[in-house]
């Protein structure tokens, strides 16, 4: 608190604050500080003074200038939005719609075209896995008979063939054959 | 009454004043008071209220004038320049006014936006809370610039040179 006034002191008191007693008793006593003080409340006031010259505008013609402004600028903006929506862009846009509708048309018949062809087209057959040819050795550690019941019976004599048919037929006729 | 209307009575004086003040010419003042007034207007639906409108007016009007003056500023009257014309009016009738005019040409020396924080709080007596909120900054580096301002100012109204050529 000791020591001349500092900026923010002698900003109080340019605008009416009080000082504490002690440093009031220092501004008195300090002729430094009286005359930053001095000089600081000169140039204040000078610079309030400057306001008075102002000269005053028509307020009237102010506003409705303001508004004339607004209102161009908005006419600008809107005017240049529709340059880019008028006539020099029209060609230009019309080529590209029928671009678009060109490439949209042969896309779409290309795609149906593909799934005509693709519900009409033949399946080609499926390979078949080769047919196994076995000898009689493969066939037998299978547990297969190579030869079927067929040629069984053809190597049967009349005989057994006679009694295998009987075998076979006992059961349509209601009789049961014993071995 | 419009909104339109009721925004422009109510801010206008104060918003030409500040504009005013950066320009030293009316029809230029008038010129930035609209400027500010069209991009208010223009900006209003991004407006959060986060502050008071005045401060955001206020806010507009000080950085759209320092862009001004600084785009604008090798169009200032140069301290050498300015000495010739006080000279030539050195038989003005009355020595109040040549002394108004000669600070008013030492606060447009002073940098952009400390002219602006002086102008808000002399002469709009705006508080210190309300300046830091336009500019940004805080209450203590508002203080400290009203008063380095207004020491430049004394510094400047006291520069021998000046007083030398303004007694002739």
């Amino acid at each position: 608190m000791f020591g001349h006034l500092k900026a923010q002191e002698f900003l109080n008191l340019m605008e009416g604050a009080e000082l504490p007693a002690e440093r009031k008793l220092h501004l008195d006593g300090c002729a430094r500080c009286t005359a930053t003080l001095t000089s600081m409340l000169s140039v204040h006031g000078g610079v309030t003074s400057l306001d008075a010259d102002i000269p005053e505008p028509d307020w009237a013609e102010f506003r409705s200038s303001v508004r004339d402004r607004l209102l161009s600028r908005a006419a600008q903006r809107s005017s240049a939005v529709r340059r880019w929506t008028g006539w020099p862009i029209r060609p230009a846009a019309a080529w590209a719609l029928s671009l678009v509708v060109a490439v949209g048309i042969t896309t779409a018949a290309f795609l149906w075209n593909m799934e005509r062809m693709q519900t009409t087209v033949v399946e080609p057959p499926r390979p078949q896995p080769p047919a196994i040819e076995l000898n009689d050795v493969e066939a037998m550690s299978l547990g297969w008979s190579k030869t079927s019941l067929f040629d069984d019976l053809i190597q049967l004599n009349d005989a057994q063939a006679e009694q295998v048919r009987a075998m076979l037929e006992s059961p349509q006729k209601g009789t049961q054959y014993h071995q | 009454m419009t909104a339109f209307d009721e925004l422009m009575i109510r801010y206008e004086r104060q918003i030409y004043r500040v504009c005013y003040r950066f320009v030293e010419n009316r029809e230029d003042a008038m010129d930035l008071a609209q400027e500010v007034f069209i991009k208010a207007f223009e900006h209003l639906p991004t407006f959060r209220q986060e502050s008071s409108l005045k401060t955001w007016l206020y806010r507009i009007a000080m950085n759209h004038c320092i862009n001004h003056v600084k785009k604008h500023s090798q169009e200032f009257v140069e301290v050498t320049e300015y000495t010739s014309s006080v000279r030539a009016s050195a038989h003005a009738q009355m020595e109040e006014r040549e002394q108004r005019e000669h600070l008013r040409r030492m606060v447009k020396h002073l940098p952009p936006k400390q002219k602006a924080i002086l102008e808000l709080r002399i002469n709009e007596q705006l508080s210190y809370e309300e300046i830091a909120k336009i500019s940004g900054r805080s209450v203590s580096t508002i203080k400290a610039s009203v008063f380095f301002a207004l020491g430049k100012l004394r510094k400047l109204v006291k520069d021998p040179r000046i007083q030398k050529i303004r007694r002739v």
